[in-house]
């Protein structure tokens, strides 16, 4: 019964795959031709990417790909293995020896592959001409830079020790929220009881959900809290950078040798303890080089942060971008880079020190 | 099942294991309806092959993994049945003895043998690694036993696999245990320096009366050093005996037919 059952499990999930790969073809075929047909929108102009991908043919791509998806499975013995059915089941025995050329499969990836480009392509409206022939609007952004100017060299640098303290900061009260969560997020911790293997569920899935919101996002949410500056630039990294070492501090635990604490756990030590001796020990070194590393990090993406108002050196620089100042804008991005690739040198040098 | 009963002395019962059974999540069974009795003050040496349980049988007996079948008692108290602070207070009494020594490597060699006090030391300062001044000198006390005492300030990790091996035992004796587990306690170290840790878990065992069970593999240390040998294969016990029974037969009875004793000078 069970056999029976996982058998038709498989053969769905392989029409699926096919399913989803024929309808993404049809479609970026069907996009192409709308493209080269020279249809021209109620303006009068040429359809953008976003108006040809609004008016595809969706729904009846579906009914084709599920259909065309189906009948290759069922007549697979004529026709070779779909891809959908050798993923899930492996390639079949009597093609395993056969060149791409000589299967269905190897030609629809082949073509698959190849509108892949072409949909790319129109999709992200890449227009070689452009990028030759226009050059002239941005030489002015690039003689500037290449131009700094001294006038905004002292406000830069205090602002540029600002955005440094600030990374120092938001690392430094990520640490001990991190270090705590670390242990409750790692696998191999939490597999005893379900109250631990509830708590692993619980900071994975928080910390995920604050990882995968941008820094940015958290900036604007700080900003609204604790006003424009410094600070919210600091909690909008911290909470990012929390999030961030947690996962690689746990991950760190989880490749530990556990050797010692089964040590420790034998001689009747109690939970704390065995974590004391038998894990800290051992993660303490990749820690601090990871922590360094995120100080690196932070100091880059404190830049960012200060364009919508975090505080920092990237305050100053969003309005001489705005104002098209290039020659200033030259002087604050070529302290920047210089901070940053000092940082990087120096946190390298750290790093290899301690592990 | 052959070989004789176990010796008839009337000493107290160390060890009972009932019935265990073990399957690893994943459905690996190790372990099958093993029954085993050690008396207090035997050197029980438990061979087999490697996949053959005894990993999983000695760790079953304090609970380091979690038996799925069976009970296993510990000087009278069924350990398989508590938890929290009545199983670590079980666990004080038994120390264990790793093939990979499995020391703090980081820690220097005091806090290593410090740590083996730690099932009745105080929890807050002990996270702190401060420990009283009589455990302390305790520690360089059980060092010296173990002739390290010079070294008590070494990392861990800067020491050989043989003095590694040393200072788990002085870590162990911290314990003042009443039974030692030692799972292959020399396998990973060099053969001429067996003797040498071996020698100290005798020690315990002839002159202060600890029992001893220690799986092995190396026929030689068990006929020198095990009062009493059962074997393990495939989860099962298939053979309890003393040394001096152990034969040709019994061993290929043991590691199955194509096996050959891997030196010449035990039979």
């Amino acid at each position: 019964m069970a056999a029976g059952w996982r058998k038709g499990l498989a053969r769905l999930q392989s029409i699926g795959i096919d399913a989803v790969l024929i309808a993404t073809l049809i479609l970026m075929v069907e996009l192409l031709v709308v493209a080269f047909s020279g249809r021209r929108g109620a303006t009068g102009l040429l359809l953008t990417a976003e108006q040809i991908l609004d008016l595809l043919n969706y729904v009846w791509a579906a009914v084709a790909g599920i259909i065309l998806a189906g009948s290759w499975n069922l007549f697979y013995r004529t026709l070779g293995a779909s891809p959908g059915r050798a993923l899930v089941r492996g390639v079949p025995e009597w093609e395993s020896e056969l060149e791409w050329t000589q299967t269905l499969r190897g030609w629809f990836t082949a073509i698959f592959i190849e509108f892949t480009f072409f949909a790319g392509w129109l999709i992200t409206e890449l227009d070689l001409y452009d990028f030759l022939t226009k050059f002239g609007k941005a030489a002015d952004i690039v003689r500037g830079l290449a131009h700094p100017s001294a006038s905004v060299l002292h406000e830069g640098l205090v602002l540029l020790v600002q955005t440094i303290f600030l990374a120092f900061m938001a690392t430094a009260f990520a640490i001990p929220v991190a270090f705590v969560l670390a242990f409750p997020s790692a696998r191999n911790l939490t597999r005893g009881t379900f109250l631990s293997r509830t708590a692993y569920t619980v900071s994975r899935t928080f910390m995920n959900f604050v990882r995968a919101v941008e820094p940015l996002v958290w900036a604007l949410i700080f900003i609204s809290w604790v006003g424009i500056g410094p600070f919210a630039g600091v909690l909008a990294l911290w909470v990012h950078s929390v999030a961030a070492l947690t996962k690689l501090y746990s991950e760190q635990i989880e490749s530990i040798d556990t050797g010692p604490m089964d040590a420790i756990t034998a001689t009747g030590a109690g939970t704390l303890q065995v974590l004391r001796f038998g894990v800290v020990p051992q993660v303490v070194p990749p820690f601090l080089s990871f922590t360094i590393y995120r100080w690196d990090i932070n100091v880059r993406m404190s830049t960012i942060i200060g364009f919508v108002g975090g505080g920092g050196i990237g305050y100053i620089l969003k309005p001489r971008v705005d104002l098209g100042e290039w020659g200033e804008v030259g002087t604050l991005v070529l302290l920047i880079a210089g901070t940053v690739w000092l940082m990087d040198i120096i946190s390298a040098k750290i790093r290899e020190r301690i592990v | 099942m052959s070989g004789a009963p176990a010796p008839s002395t009337s000493s107290a019962v160390a060890v009972r294991v009932e019935d265990l059974g073990m399957v690893y999540p994943g459905g690996v069974r190790a372990l099958e309806g093993v029954d085993l009795e050690v008396r207090d003050g035997e050197f029980l040496a438990v061979l087999g092959l490697s996949g053959s349980g005894k990993s999983t049988l000695l760790r079953c007996i304090n609970r380091l993994v979690n038996p799925t079948e069976g009970k296993v008692w510990i000087f009278g108290d069924e350990i398989t049945a508590l938890s929290g602070g009545d199983l670590r207070s079980v666990r004080r009494r038994v120390a264990m003895i790793f093939q990979q020594f499995n020391l703090v490597r980081r820690h220097t060699v005091l806090n290593n043998v410090l740590s083996g006090s730690l099932g009745r030391a105080r929890l807050l300062p002990s996270l702190m690694l401060t420990f009283p001044q009589s455990e302390r000198d305790r520690a360089r006390a059980n060092l010296a036993r173990v002739g390290l005492e010079d070294r008590a300030s070494s990392r861990a990790d800067a020491l050989s696999g043989g003095q590694q091996q040393r200072v788990a035992v002085a870590r162990a004796l911290m314990q003042e245990p009443r039974l030692i587990l030692a799972d292959e306690p020399v396998a990973s170290l060099d053969p001429a320096l067996r003797h040498s840790v071996m020698r100290h878990i005798e020690a315990l065992n002839r002159e202060e009366g600890l029992t001893v069970i220690c799986s092995l593999h190396d026929i030689d240390l068990v006929e020198r050093y095990a009062t009493r040998l059962v074997a393990l294969r495939a989860g099962r016990v298939v053979w309890e005996g003393l040394p001096q029974q152990f034969d040709r037969t019994t061993f290929k009875e043991i590691y199955g037919e194509d096996a050959e004793p891997a030196s010449n000078t035990g039979f």
